[in-house]
């Protein structure tokens, strides 16, 4: 067996209340992240899933208190690093796309420049290279026209487009070797959302990515992902290979939301 | 049982003028039939118009022509007094049950509305009406004291409905009525739907973007793209044998939850055009795989596939029937599955 | 090929299990500090203002109860003016003017300007062109300016003076009113509304007024300490009450001169109780809009 390139484990920790008191919201949590592969993290809401993976790096709520685990990256705990190393991890090593990329992109400054910049920042180079590396990444994620593209606001984008640019920064500009993908294609159109997953799976592949894909939706992860880790209430319910997950799912919970999910299907 | 079918849209067109003289199509002359205790879903993506749809039908919005009739009775010519005699007939369920109950009014308050104000009942009958409805809808008459924040959101669109059946229509149009809820209260409340819908004899119009519930819920499918209806047909026969390009793509993309799907590879090019002053021709141009010079001269009508199955497209029809149906041989989504 | 039984077992599950069945969240009214000052400022000029109306130390309007220009001290605590009347017994009577004017035209202004932004917000189109446009002439002055030329027209007189006060606010209040209204217009709440059977005017004062007023009523206290100095201010300038009225801006006015020959309190304690109520007003204010605005709420 190989190593994995992220171990979450043990991970508990809760919200702290107005009473100062702690209500758990996560329960030991463990899993791994294998390297190449396409992990998804499925879960219905209140289950767990994007607070952990924001733990891991280090942008959990200001509220979360953590009672205990750790999280291993290449066998280093992440959680016992300060912040400025944890700085030089985020976006260099692991990065991650929010649900939605319009908002997560600043409306002041071009599409392309905000990528240069983040490109200059992990390494180094004159902004006409930087530039030129961010056209050519907007263009690798088949956005048409990506010189005039660049040139664009965000709010110029529709949310598929965005969507696509921010792939293109944290896979292709950032260059690193996890990328978490919190709910990537929720809220987009079904055509739009089955265009990205694919556009994922190949960015992965040649890139030889590790990507952590947390979703509430089953129907995304049976063509995409290698492994499937099942979350319902703050605890790890199941893990497994998604063939594992779908054709032989072992326990109650997993069954049920596999059911729920194929709601109209025919078996 | 009236003659009449419960739901009649005519031509119906919405369209908004916009700045510069330019005018957005958001409906561009649909025409629908919903009859008595049937289901009718109307799918399509975000931009489809299907939401000014649903709006239409009920005049929250006004129409900019065609006619639309519920039981027979035409609602373009309804005074405010004569509208909310029509909501007696016709109810609707909204997409976000956060954004559709009133945060300040509790359930029992929120059921009252339409009792008194349609049905004009005393108090007492209301309260015995209210706490049939939330039982009906599965919730205890506990809830009656609840204020939405104190409820779950399944328990929230549980509320919505009971207020939806409280005056007894035969109609209720269901915008995106599982959209914001989690898969497994998804299922709960689909077949709470369901389960209404027999013992009310309800017809729904069933708005929504997500193919596997509509396959769950709808007897009859009418697909929209860009203010038009491309393909209408009997729920299995649309899922079975698509005949439109988009119905394909649209069904080609829809996430399935399960292992070894083969499905149709029928993907668009690009993202979902623009629905101001749309040219004469067909919408899905530039987008289509399929598209031949003859698809930028006229906008298609809706041909005959089979019975009760019409789609807005000469080359897919065409095809089967000159090249001995090659392009609904091939296989098409998603049944093949393991 | 048929479709997996949903599931049906567990709906009730869901209606009794979920968080929102055990828990009852309650809002509770956690009154600041600013609040509870402010309050308790008001409550002072409140009970004085009614105090004042059954009894003060000496007849405020007599003049000669006492020497002239005497300073503060054991028969009469706020001293006399240049007429030998009383400071503190005008000062208490005072109350009932500025304090009365004041809670009045907010009252009258509040109620107007609410239902007309409602009406604007609600219905829109031409009646809120029309309503906004006006609103805009209107606000093209400046409230003193306006206040002036007003009461120089019809003449001073309590009850021209809350006209004319409640005239200057009604605008702000159309306004905040209008736009919290017309924000939730088209949320599905008022279209649901709108399908139980309500009729416009219901959707729009039923469900849209309660759950728009907090902003609305944040803006009384400022509007209150706004109309306090103005209602001074015209009496500063002569333009308000008759002269011998124990207003406090009257007060100021008639105390000036003596300022500069030393005798401070005549103008100094009117001066002070503008001062107090306008700043118990903005306290007030602060803590509303704390309390109404929702990312501070939780």
């Amino acid at each position: 067996m190989t190593a994995a390139l992220l171990s979450i484990d043990r991970l508990s920790g809760g919200f702290l209340g107005a009473d100062g008191g702690i209500a758990p919201v996560l329960d030991a949590v463990s899993y791994d992240l294998m390297p190449g592969q396409l992990t998804a993290v499925v879960g219905e809401t209140g289950s767990g899933k994007s607070l952990t993976a924001l733990s891991v790096l280090g942008i959990q709520p200001p509220a979360f208190r953590r009672t205990g685990g750790r999280i291993l990256f290449g066998g280093r705990d992440l959680l016992s690093l300060d912040a400025a190393a944890m700085r030089t991890i985020r976006g260099a090593r692991i990065s991650i796309v929010f649900q939605d990329a319009r908002a997560a992109m600043n409306p002041v400054f071009t599409v392309g420049r905000q990528m240069a910049d983040v490109f200059r920042l992990h390494h180094g180079g004159s902004a006409r290279h930087a530039m030129d590396r961010a056209i050519e990444a907007l263009g690798r994620v088949r956005i048409p026209e990506p010189e005039r593209r660049a040139r664009q606001y965000p709010h110029e984008f529709s949310g598929g487009m965005a969507q696509r640019a921010m792939i293109a920064l944290a896979a292709l500009i950032c260059q690193p070797s996890l990328l978490i993908l919190d709910e990537p294609t929720t809220g987009l159109d079904v055509t739009i959302q089955a265009d990205i997953m694919t556009l994922i799976v190949e960015l992965c592949r040649d890139q030889g990515l590790t990507a952590c894909l947390i979703t509430h939706d089953l129907g995304v992860v049976a063509e995409t992902c290698d492994a499937v880790v099942v979350m319902h209430a703050g605890r790890v319910v199941e893990t497994g290979s998604t063939e594992q997950i779908f054709t032989a799912p072992a326990e109650p919970y997993t069954r049920r939301l596999l059911a729920a999910s194929q709601l109209g299907e025919p078996v | 049982m009236s003659d009449y079918a419960v739901l009649q849209v005519d031509k119906l067109r919405k369209i908004f003028p916009l700045a510069g003289g330019r005018r957005l199509h958001a409906v561009d002359g649909i025409d629908l039939t919903l009859h008595a205790g049937e289901t009718l879903a109307l799918v399509g993506e975000s931009g489809s118009g299907k939401s000014t749809v649903a709006r239409c039908v009920t005049r929250l919005i006004e129409p900019t022509a065609g006619d639309v009739r519920i039981n027979g009775r035409s609602i373009r010519p309804l005074d405010s007094v004569a509208l909310a005699s029509l909501y007696r007939e016709v109810q609707m369920v909204f997409q976000d049950p956060n954004a559709s109950l009133n945060p300040r009014l509790s359930v029992r308050q929120v059921l009252h509305e339409p009792l008194r104000l349609h049905l004009a009942m005393p108090r007492d009958k209301r309260e015995a009406r209210a706490r049939a409805l939330v039982e009906l809808v599965g919730l205890a008459p506990a809830h009656l004291d609840r204020y939405p924040h104190e409820l779950s959101g399944g328990q929230r669109q549980r509320v919505g409905i009971a207020r939806a059946i409280a005056a007894e229509p035969n109609l209720v149009i269901l915008d995106e009525p599982t959209a914001s809820l989690d898969v497994s209260v998804r299922g709960q409340v689909l077949a709470l739907l369901r389960r209404l819908q027999r013992e009310l004899k309800l017809a729904y119009f069933f708005i929504s973007h997500d193919l596997p519930v509509v396959r769950h819920m709808a007897d009859r499918v009418a697909v929209m793209y860009l203010g038009r209806i491309v393909e209408i047909g009997p729920t299995a026969e649309i899922f079975e044998r698509p005949a439109h390009p988009y119905t394909r793509a649209l069904i080609a993309a829809a996430p399935i939850a399960q292992w070894g799907v083969k499905r149709d590879r029928l993907r668009l090019a690009g993202e979902i055009g623009s629905p101001v002053d749309p040219p004469d021709a067909c919408r899905l141009v530039g987008r289509c795989p399929l598209e031949q010079p003859s698809c930028r001269t006229a906008e298609p009508a809706l041909l005959t596939v089979a019975n009760g199955h019409q789609a807005a497209c000469p080359i897919t029809l065409g095809q089967s029937a000159t090249l001995g149906q090659s392009a609904l041989d091939r296989p098409m989504p998603s049944q093949t599955a393991a | 090929m048929k479709p997996l039984a949903p599931l049906e077992g567990l709906e009730l599950a869901e209606a009794a299990s979920a968080p929102g069945a055990t828990i009852r969240t309650r809002r509770r009214l956690r009154l600041s500090w600013s609040m509870r000052i402010g309050l308790g400022i008001l409550g002072v000029y409140v009970t004085v203002a009614m105090l004042s109306v059954f009894w003060t130390p000496y007849d405020p309007l007599a003049p000669g109860v006492g020497d002239s220009f005497l300073p503060p001290g054991q028969d009469f605590w706020l001293g006399t003016d240049r007429l030998g009347s009383d400071l503190l017994s005008r000062l208490m009577t005072g109350a009932q003017y500025d304090l009365g004017i004041t809670l009045v035209a907010v009252a009258v202004a509040l109620t107007l300007g609410t239902i007309l932004g409602v009406i604007a917000g609600y219905y829109g189109g031409v009646v809120d062109v029309v309503l906004l446009r006006g609103v805009e002439m209107f606000q093209a002055f400046p409230g003193l300016l306006f206040a002036m030329l007003i009461v120089k027209a019809v003449g001073p007189g309590v009850l021209n003076i809350i006209v004319v006060m409640s005239f200057i606010g009604i605008p702000d209040y159309l306004r905040l009113a209008r736009a919290e209204v017309q924000a939730r217009r088209n949320w599905p709440y008022a279209e649901a509304a709108r399908m139980v059977g309500n009729r416009a005017w219901q959707v729009a004062f039923l469900h849209l007024l309660p759950n728009s007023i907090g902003p609305v009523l944040a803006f009384t206290s400022i509007n209150a300490a706004f109309v306090a100095l103005i209602t001074a201010s015209l009496g500063f300038l002569g333009l308000g009450l008759s002269p011998n009225t124990p207003e406090w801006g009257n007060m100021i006015a008639r105390g000036q001169d003596a300022v500069m020959t030393g005798e401070w309190w005549i103008s100094f304690f009117p001066g002070l109780a503008i001062l107090g109520m306008t700043g118990a007003f903005y306290l007030l204010g602060d803590a509303i809009s704390d309390l109404t605005d929702p990312r501070r709420r939780r």
